[in-house]
């Protein structure tokens, strides 16, 4: 039983990770109907942004470790935003009118493009965040294990799914969001900004995905250029199993992926880990085709 | 008139192709992109280094080298292209590649093309059981290192044994070949034998199942990425198990990973590291890569593909040909105990190189890897 309650914490770490990340497939998805490729790259950046801006500024040192984890985290979203709103410019927002099929393949251009711009700045070797920077405690929690960082990410990723929760839910531009995500064309017929939205989903997405690798970063310690591609894979998966364009979905289905691969793992086998886990998959499709929350999608004629 | 100046480019094209086979082409096949690009990159430093040095000294045979880098992207269907590739820029023989599975797609259009390989990390046994005559390898098999691993295993005292690989052939090979000798000998029990996902960073899940089953030793058979993970990992579940790892565990980065802290009395198996031998060939050779790169070579692999890139060099000045079956005959039967710079080179009939033994390192406390006796 203790197993399985340790798995079950091993699991909600990796799934809240996975969480974050989806959010960003699935708020392009809503919006542009396209599936932005790029996204994991934005995770990918975000965890190397982390690295250099933690190394060249030293905040930790100067304003303790907790305050400066959180300048930090401010300071890699703002700037994995900005590269996503350029990424939108430069790959998407040319295409907007041209069939999808076309802006999915610039989507998988962009991604290859960043993969390898990281690569070349930064190296093809491991690069490892300093060992040092947030505590190394266990917690005893009911006998369990359970490292602080990893409470502490839980919560972070929480608290910023909840903040974007009500961002979408409570605010104006997140009413117009919501809007565009349903019909464009009425949206613009309302008045809404369709381009000024598209380009706060592009913000927001990325920022939330660069916060996603900056926390990857700091917790496992070792980044790799290609880091982003396993864990967009899954944050994908997730995005589908919750319902894509479904924000609650996205977090749901990102919690259960963790969740079930851990557990799945641990009592079948390790090596079938990622086979359970889409079989899982495919076994929900088949049941709710739309996924967890899906909505049911008439298709427009 | 049109026809003749045709004619006459035609002749500048033939006289530009005759002009350019005066020297003597050597291929490198390796990952310069992809999971494994920081060997690749390596083994491309590695590579190069050794032809400026050779071509400074006159070259071969009064040719200069020249060395055509292809990229495999450490994937077997971008590393079939290279091969492609390689094989009609007329060279003579191609060094590589690392990743098993990567060098097996390429060994036949290699074997079909008479250009002789000399793979530099490709330790699958069943790479040289196919009896092609143009392939070579300058690292040991996995069998070799299963023995040294079972003994290792043996020796300490294990009595309960947890084996984990990645599933990628090596690995897998690795770790099938090491629970076969373990079990024939009868020495302890195998509790657990599993692959996790490499590129994952969460290992939790195995760490925590792999405890639970209490074992003496685990004897991960991956890739040092992996293995830094895995042992920083077990550090802050709190759990003191000695880990054990394969070659592909020997890069300095595992300790990055890991902390030294938590990589200390890690044990691995792995080809002599060039800083252990002692020949002048492995010094003076870090002593110019160092002051080339400002760093010594990360990889043991980029040394071997260094090897590759001597051995046939070598076969080219000794024979005063580039004919591949020549070269293949002398590197089978006349080439003996070569100084390399991972210790001395044979082949054996089937291509494998033979004599040298893997041995066991063990990290200690400042990080530093130290060679067993």
């Amino acid at each position: 039983m203790e197993q399985f309650f340790q798995q079950l914490t091993n699991g909600l770490a990796v799934g809240s990770i996975y969480a974050l990340i989806a959010l960003g497939y699935t708020m392009v998805y809503g919006v542009l109907k396209l599936i932005n490729f790029a996204h994991s790259d934005m995770f990918t950046l975000g965890a190397y942004l982390g690295l250099t801006l933690l190394t060249s500024l030293a905040l930790t040192d100067h304003i303790g470790p907790l305050w400066g984890t959180v300048v930090l985290a401010l300071m890699v979203m703002g700037l994995v935003a900005m590269v996503g709103a350029l990424l939108d410019r430069v790959a998407y927002r040319p295409l907007r009118e041209s069939p999808r099929l076309s802006a999915v393949v610039s989507a998988l251009g962009a991604s290859i493009f960043l993969q390898n711009t990281v690569m070349l700045i930064y190296g093809a070797r491991y690069r490892v965040y300093p060992h040092d920077i947030l505590p190394r405690v266990a917690l005893d929690v009911f006998g369990l294990q359970i490292p602080l960082v990893r409470i502490l990410i839980l919560c972070a990723s929480l608290t910023m799914m909840a903040m974007l929760y009500i961002f979408i839910q409570r605010t104006r531009i997140g009413t117009a969001i919501r809007a565009a995500a349903i019909d464009q064309g009425a949206a613009r017929l309302m008045g809404i900004d369709v381009n000024r939205v598209i380009l706060m989903v592009f913000l927001v997405g990325p920022a939330l995905g660069g916060a996603a690798g900056l926390m990857v970063g700091l917790y496992y310690g070792q980044i790799n250029f290609t880091m982003g591609w396993g864990y967009g894979l899954k944050a994908f998966t997730a995005a589908i199993l919750g319902g894509i364009g479904n924000i609650p979905g996205a977090m749901l289905g990102g919690v259960l992926l963790g969740v079930v691969e851990s557990l799945g793992a641990a009592y079948l086998s390790f090596a079938w880990k990622d086979a359970i886990a889409f079989c899982v998959l495919i076994l929900i499709l088949i049941v709710r085709p739309t996924g967890l929350l899906g909505e049911r999608v008439a298709e427009k004629v | 008139m049109k026809r003749v100046i045709l004619l006459c480019l035609a002749l500048l094209l033939v006289q530009g192709t005759a002009f350019a086979a005066d020297s003597i082409k050597i291929g490198l096949m390796g990952p310069i992109t992809g999971p494994w690009a920081s060997e690749g990159a390596e083994m491309k430093q590695v590579v190069q280094l050794l032809a400026e040095e050779l071509n400074q000294k006159g070259g071969l045979l009064g040719k200069k080298v020249e060395v055509i880098t292809e990229d495999d992207g450490g994937d077997p269907r971008t590393a079939a292209l290279a091969a492609q590739r390689l094989a009609t820029q007329g060279v003579v023989a191609v060094i590589g590649t690392y990743g098993s599975a990567v060098t097996e797609a390429t060994q036949n259009i290699y074997g079909e093309a008479k250009i002789i390989q000399i793979a530099n990390g490709s330790t699958a046994i069943r790479l040289s059981e196919k009896g092609l005559k143009y392939f070579f390898r300058t690292c040991p098999r996995d069998d070799e290192q299963a023995k040294v691993a079972a003994q290792a295993i043996q020796k300490m005292g294990s009595k309960r044994i947890a084996i984990l690989h990645d599933n990628s052939t090596y690995a897998k090979g690795l770790a099938d070949e090491t629970r076969g000798l373990l079990e024939a000998a009868k020495a302890g029990e195998i509790v657990f034998f599993d692959a996790l996902t490499p590129k994952e960073q969460d290992y939790t899940t195995v760490l925590t199942k792999m405890k639970s089953v209490q074992p003496d030793i685990v004897f991960f058979t991956g890739y040092y990425g992996e293995a830094g993970l895995l042992l920083k990992q077990a550090k802050q579940m709190n759990w003191k198990v000695t880990f054990m790892g394969g070659d592909a565990t020997n890069n300095p980065d595992i300790v990055k990973t890991a902390g030294k802290d938590a990589a200390a009395g890690f044990y691995f198996v792995s080809a002599p590291l060039p800083k252990d031998l002692p020949s002048d060939e492995a010094r003076n050779f870090l002593d110019t890569f160092t002051k080339k790169y400002g760093n010594p070579p990360n990889s043991i692999y980029a040394a071997l593909a260094g090897d590759g890139f001597r051995v046939i060099t070598q076969a080219i000045a000794e024979t005063k040909s580039t004919d591949p079956a020549k070269l293949a005959d002398y590197l089978h039967k006349d080439l003996k105990d070569f100084p390399g710079l991972t210790g001395k080179i044979s082949f054996n009939e089937k291509g494998d190189r033979v004599g040298e033994v893997y041995r066991v390192y063990r990290v200690n406390d400042e990080g530093q890897f130290i060679l067993q006796p």
